[in-house]
């Protein structure tokens, strides 16, 4: 794992992404009990340079399989015996990913998505398994309330909130 | 037979305690939130056991267990 935050440490030093931060079920992971997971979710910024309309992922790709790491398990690129999925952030991942908690994995500095983005996320996605993850950072993690219904609101998720606020 | 609600049920548990169910899950609720303010490191420590678990126990041979 460590290894895998430096890989993306150094593309970032690299200026092929802009940003990142981990997301999804691992960066739920942080502010939760443990669970089963499979896979890691990296969402990024790409460069400035970048047209825009076209987001373009091969100069990543390109310079991780230079650097060896060429094998796919479905969607998932696999570094250094993770599997790896990096993906663009736009809109609330995008606002999610630039308000990340920065957090040290083993004195290795990476960012994590905080508890509000990623139910907010979750909401979006609104699988039976977000569901359970949104259930589980209400009730393990601090969340500032205030803050995650501003989220809600701005992105028109409020409704689904609804059926958990019995539990806030 | 009447239904028992939680603060009803009570469970003889060690050191001769006695406790309610409802006082069960209360304590299993605090132990979550425990396990929740483990260290990062200690929280993947544990997904990689739970992958472990799931390809041997589990027969999930499709999982690939996280090298850290």
């Amino acid at each position: 794992m460590k290894n895998v935050i430096n890989i993306l440490n150094e593309i970032k030093d690299r200026g092929l992404i802009k940003d990142y931060a981990l997301g999804g079920a691992i960066a739920a992971l942080r502010w939760v009990e443990p669970f089963f997971t499979r896979d890691l979710d990296v969402f990024i910024i790409l460069s400035d340079k970048e047209e825009k309309g076209l987001i373009v992922l091969t100069p990543v790709y390109e310079y991780l399989r230079n650097k060896g790491y060429d094998k796919w398990i479905g969607q998932w690129l696999v570094i250094e015996g993770i599997p790896v999925e990096f993906i663009p952030a736009e809109g609330l991942s995008r606002e999610a990913l630039e308000n990340a908690a920065e957090v040290e994995y083993e004195g290795a500095v990476t960012r994590v998505m905080k508890p509000e983005y990623l139910i907010a996320l979750f909401l979006k996605a609104s699988r039976q398994k977000d569901k359970i993850k949104v259930q589980m950072l209400l009730e393990q993690a601090r969340v500032d309330i205030a803050a995650l219904k501003d989220i809600l609101n701005r992105y028109g998720l409020t409704e689904r909130f609804k059926p958990f606020e019995k539990n806030e | 037979m009447k239904r028992m609600n939680e603060k009803e049920i009570k469970i003889l548990t060690r050191d001769n305690r006695v406790i309610t169910l409802k006082e069960l899950f209360q304590g299993k609720q605090e132990a979550r939130k425990d396990l929740a303010g483990l260290s990062f490191e200690q929280k993947i420590k544990m997904l990689v056991d739970l992958q472990r678990l799931a390809c041997s126990w589990g027969g999930r041979k499709d999982i690939l267990i996280w090298r850290i």
